[in-house]
């Protein structure tokens, strides 16, 4: 008995490495060459314009923040960015949040998008009632862990299925 | 006679499952028992609950307007949502309810007393109940109301979350609802079949890792008393009006533990059992639709909150934006897709279940009740994953507004100027996908075990699994593009 319920695991085990696996080299197999991206964000109650931006992994990024309405943030997690807009004022400030230091006056952000998946950037400036709701998304390809989990789940449920096949039927009185 | 619970009353022992292991609670530390038979017990956990409402409503009338500077919305909203719907309920099934404010008054009213019990002769008990007494109608004896309730609610949620004073005003109203139907209506009618948190708290407690049942079931059915749900000098009538012999499923159980109190053969315990494993019958057409409604709404939600389309917050954002005509738009979608496309979904793959399994013999509808099992701990993980980022990336509210709760710039505990700092919020997706696959895992394992109950040729039971398991997948597949895709 022992050794089957063993096999079972090691079934849905190997259906899931090698859905998350196909899924992981289903991207990595479509790299792109880096170039320089430049968007002109601009910040209005509660969203921002454009709400993605897609990159390539390697690019380099050049945005620049424009708020509409209010003064808003652009606090972009995983690549420790905040910047701050007012309206009618093309200079904006940059800070970064795990140096704690103060904003600085800036023309543009840029960093190399050098981390794969998404990434949300958020209003960190409270401008609203729905502001902790007011973000935009950066999309850096190839989005390995999108494209494992799609393969994750497609090779468990596949191996659910196949271990209930070996499953005795069904016990209804 | 007894008169049961109508929807309790309809789980039927027999097509529950055992759980493959339960631990005694009770047994193992007695002083918990002793806890939960002290007659102050409910009492003393409601009463700082009810001062946070207090709290929470004086917050809503007197503090600021912006809801990540005012106690309700942060301490509610990002808070108790995310204990209640990943850690209360998977844990704890419905003990919530145990501590919750909204029925306080209705009961005091009802009991005329706060703690000691009173015997008498009110229908149906041993307990002298103050008030009409009556019944509740019996069409409405399901969670019909607390369905479209919840989804009502779930329509104005843009408004809800973010204003302390539309927070104020819902749970100012669901009070004095709690209050006037007990005065009306028999026992936690307010909490059975209209309360709307209790209806999805009643779906999800199903999969919770602990239960309160009769330790055994015989003792029950010997028993002359019924004290559990008629009352004694010990113990109320149970408030559900839950029988504890035929009891085989968490949802129509609050957690009072007052049968616990009233048991004269010492019967009733509570255990620890594996998660979503036991308690996988659902029954009727009420539960199903629940089922489809939350999990239609943490996928609105996750587009409408956590998603970047500006157009679909303006939409929900109505008083503010004033776009009448998107808001229509935005509540007309959500319900049709609540009510009407997924539930249609869901049927569509029972119908080709059927056809696949060649199952001419089992009825349609006992696929379609049986199955949507699946729903549960599914919906339950993607609420859960939907939650996750309200906690790491909002959660320095919490710290702030501890120290200013009405954002009049006081300053209690020297944190009401801890700056907003999402806590490693590049980390959200990697638990996402984990809950959601968990979900994917026991909504699967649930199905199969249902399937088990239905079918005895091995062959048609597999077959009759892989439709429904698509549209998991397919659901698994939307919540990992909206969240990390």
């Amino acid at each position: 008995m022992k050794p089957k319920r063993i096999s079972n695991y090691l079934l849905v085990g190997l259906l899931l490495l090698v859905g998350g696996l196909v899924g992981f080299l289903s991207v990595h197999w479509h790299l792109a060459t880096p170039h320089e991206r430049t968007f002109t964000i601009t910040a209005r109650k509660y969203a921002y314009d454009p709400a993605i931006l897609r990159v390539n992994r390697g690019d380099r990024v050049r945005i620049r923040l424009l708020a509409s309405d209010v003064t808003h943030g652009f606090y972009l997690e995983g690549y420790d960015l905040d910047a701050r807009a007012r309206p009618e004022d093309t200079t904006f400030w940059l800070r970064r949040p795990s140096a704690g230091n103060k904003y600085q006056p800036v023309e543009e952000i840029s960093f190399i998008a050098n981390r794969p998946g998404k990434f949300r950037y958020r209003c960190s400036q409270t401008c609203g009632y729905m502001h902790p709701f007011m973000q935009g998304e950066l999309i850096v390809s190839p989005n390995y862990l999108y494209f494992t989990s799609v393969g994750l789940s497609v090779g468990l449920a596949v191996g659910m299925l196949l271990i209930f096949r070996r499953l005795p039927g069904g016990d209804r009185p | 006679m007894v008169t049961a619970n109508p929807i309790a009353e309809a789980t039927v022992p027999t097509e529950a499952l055992e759980p493959p292991w339960r631990f005694n609670l009770f047994a193992r530390w007695p002083w918990l028992k002793r806890l939960v038979r002290m007659r102050s017990f409910q009492f003393l956990v409601i009463l700082p609950n009810l001062f946070m409402f207090y709290l929470f409503i004086i917050s809503a009338l007197f503090g600021t307007p912006v809801g990540n500077r005012n106690i309700i919305i942060v301490f509610v909203w990002i808070l108790w949502w995310f204990m209640l719907i990943a850690v209360l309920v998977p844990f704890g099934s419905r003990i919530w309810c145990t501590i919750c404010p909204l029925p306080f008054f209705g009961d005091w009213i009802q009991r005329r007393a706060v703690i000691r019990v009173r015997t008498g002769k009110s229908p149906g008990t041993e307990n002298s109940f103050f008030g009409l007494h009556k019944r509740w109608p019996k069409r409405l004896s399901n969670i019909w109301l607390q369905n479209f309730g919840f989804l009502f609610l779930a329509t104005f949620s843009a408004l809800l979350v973010t204003r302390p004073i539309v927070s104020a005003a819902v749970f100012g109203i669901l009070f004095l609802v709690a209050t006037v139907l007990a005065l009306v209506f028999r026992l936690r009618t307010f909490c059975n079949y209209v309360c709307p948190i209790s209806g999805f708290l009643s779906l999800y407690a199903m999969t919770a890792t602990v239960e309160l049942r009769s330790v055994d079931k015989d003792e029950c059915l010997k028993c002359k008393s019924k004290a559990c749900i008629r009352g004694s000098d010990k113990g109320w009538a149970c408030p559900w009006n839950v029988y504890m012999g035929k009891l085989d499923r968490n949802n129509y159980c609050g957690l009072c533990f007052e049968c616990v109190k009233s048991c004269p053969n010492d019967n009733i315990s509570l255990f620890v059992r594996p998660f979503a494993t036991s308690d996988v019958v659902v029954r009727g057409y009420d539960e199903v639709w629940k089922a489809c409604i939350m999990l239609v709404l943490a996928l609105t939600y996750s587009v409408m909150l956590l998603g970047p389309w500006g157009r679909f917050k303006d939409w929900a954002n109505v008083s503010e934006a004033r776009n009448w005509a998107g808001f229509g738009l935005f509540a007309a979608g959500q319900a049709l897709l609540a009510l009407v496309i997924f539930p249609g979904l869901y049927y569509v793959s029972i119908r080709l279940a059927k056809w696949y399994a060649r199952a001419d013999s089992v009825p349609t509808k006992e696929l379609f009740l049986k199955y949507a099992y699946m729903l549960v701990p599914m919906g339950l993980l993607a609420w859960i994953a939907f939650s996750v980022p309200l906690l790491m990336v909002n959660g320095a509210y919490i710290i702030s507004v501890a120290s200013d709760p009405l954002g009049w710039g006081m300053n209690l505990f020297g944190t009401a100027d801890f700056p907003w700092t999402p806590l490693r919020p590049h980390w959200v997706p990697f638990l996402q996908v984990p809950i959601l696959l968990t979900g994917l895992y026991y909504g699967l394992r649930g199905l199969h075990k249902v399937g088990r109950r239905i079918f005895t040729d091995p062959a048609q039971l597999h077959r009759s699994l892989v439709p429904p398991a698509a549209l998991l997948v397919g659901v698994t597949l939307v919540f990992l593009k909206l969240f990390i895709g």
